[in-house]
């Protein structure tokens, strides 16, 4: 099984059985995995920041930085490689964020608002969802399985197609 | 009972600053000392050179100011900078190991710092803040301390678990009921050993307390708010993950909005890939 790593800021697509996407230490950031089980095609993001209109410039080099820009892309790519929306499953995970009573830090809730909206707007159903908190998570994306795996303060939680 | 005497004994045995830096140190006490004598001791080793030019380009100069002399760099930075750069390449080595109490892998510590480091220099710019140039190398220094206290966190994981899933604990603040002191403290132990400028020394010893601190206190609200957004970001955050207090005062103080932090955390991920090229 050969892991294919996502880092921060970055996105990965792979339609290989034999492969995993994973992406590690989410805090405040968002991780979204997509799959299609007839396919086996994953794609994962590791998004930031939730607009790029915070940073227009950094977001035409670096677009999976940003929720809104991110998202977009990997969508078009995925339906480019074949994706059907009715048999997508859609898993999410991050947006923690530091105690911060000022809610200035709170990062990680404005990355799930702008991607709750993004999906809503694709008229994609969220499957597994692990959002907020003080913890940092690792997902990853079995594509033979179709498994979604949220490691998180030493233990594992494992979310199998619906 | 805590760890507290094992701790002060693993802080008096911690190595002590390389014996370049301690040389260097030396002559930054004396008014009269000439470049050139800062110089040769640096130059006598050519890596070394080579990085710390890289460094300074790097962290303190444009592509377009770019200098390509130690000389030019010394006349540029004065010799206090310079030695924060040596110290800075020299400490590096020991941010790179993995830390298993904490749950961090190798070089989770290191880009940590210098997220920290960055991220501080940015929200300097970004808020116009002045004479905080110390803010990059506070930054690379803040959580030495971790390397103290990762046996005893790893021993008692336990209760750390116990502690910190029980009541909304901060991270920090279960460190000092569990072990009796905090990184930040054995941090600034360290740097106090090896006699570092007193802001530097400030700047690590209330990273996490800043309402604390009596002096330096534009230093020290930068080094805390960029720590929390590296945290936040997910830059070294390990198994503890986010549980940290974010201090209201350090927002008021340097008047800190969303926005600026969510600019700052995009301008800092490349400028952290870059600098972690050079340190390691």
């Amino acid at each position: 099984m050969a892991l294919l790593v996502v880092d921060i800021a970055d996105m990965k697509i792979s339609d290989n059985p034999s492969e995993t996407l994973i992406t590690y230490s989410l805090g405040s950031c968002i991780g979204v995995a997509i799959y299609d089980p007839v396919l086996h095609l994953g794609g994962m993001i590791h998004c930031m920041l939730p607009l790029s209109k915070v940073d227009k410039e950094k977001a035409q080099i670096r677009p999976f930085m940003f929720v809104d820009t991110g998202m977009q892309y990997m969508l078009a790519k995925l339906y480019e490689y074949g994706l059907r929306k009715a048999r997508c499953v859609v898993n999410v995970a991050g947006g923690s964020q530091v105690l911060d009573n000022q809610g200035v830090f709170k990062i990680g809730e404005r990355n799930f608002t702008v991607l709750r909206k993004i999906l809503w707007k694709n008229g994609l159903l969220m499957n597994a969802q692990e959002v907020g908190g003080n913890r940092s998570r690792t997902v990853s994306l079995d594509l033979g399985t179709g498994r979604f795996t949220i490691k998180s303060g030493g233990k594992l939680v494992h979310y199998d197609l619906p | 009972m805590t760890y507290l005497n094992e701790i002060e004994q693993h802080i008096d045995h911690f190595p002590e600053m390389p014996p370049l830096c301690q040389n260097l140190l030396g002559y930054l006490k004396d008014p009269d000392v000439d470049f050139n004598t800062i110089k040769d001791l640096v130059q006598y080793d050519p890596g070394l050179t080579a990085n710390v030019l890289k460094l300074a380009n790097s962290v303190y100069f444009g592509p377009a100011q770019a200098v390509s002399s130690l000389q030019a760099a010394l006349v540029r930075l004065g010799t206090q900078r310079i030695f924060e750069l040596v110290l800075s390449l020299s400490v590096s080595d020991k941010l790179v190991s993995a830390l298993p109490g904490y749950g961090l892998r190798a070089n989770d510590l290191l880009r940590h710092s210098i997220w920290t480091a960055v991220a501080a220099q940015e929200l300097a710019e970004l808020l116009n803040m002045k004479n905080v140039d110390t803010v990059f190398t506070i930054g690379l220094l803040h959580d030495l301390g971790l390397l103290l206290l990762d046996p005893f966190i790893h021993k008692e994981h336990l209760q750390f678990n116990r502690v910190l899933e029980a009541r909304q604990t901060s991270f920090e603040q279960a460190e000092k009921e569990i072990l009796g002191i905090d990184h930040a403290q054995a941090g600034a132990r360290v740097l106090s050993k090896w006699k570092l400028s007193p802001e530097i020394e400030a700047g690590v010893r209330w990273h996490h307390e800043p309402e604390q601190a009596t002096q330096y206190q534009d230093l020290i609200n930068l080094i805390h708010l960029a720590d929390m957004l590296s945290l936040t970001q997910g830059i070294g955050t390990g198994v503890y993950g986010l549980q940290y207090n974010v201090s209201s005062g350090s927002i008021k103080a340097v008047g800190l909005k969303k926005s600026h932090i969510e600019y700052t955390a995009s301008k800092t991920l490349d400028r952290m890939q870059k600098l972690e090229k050079i340190l390691t």
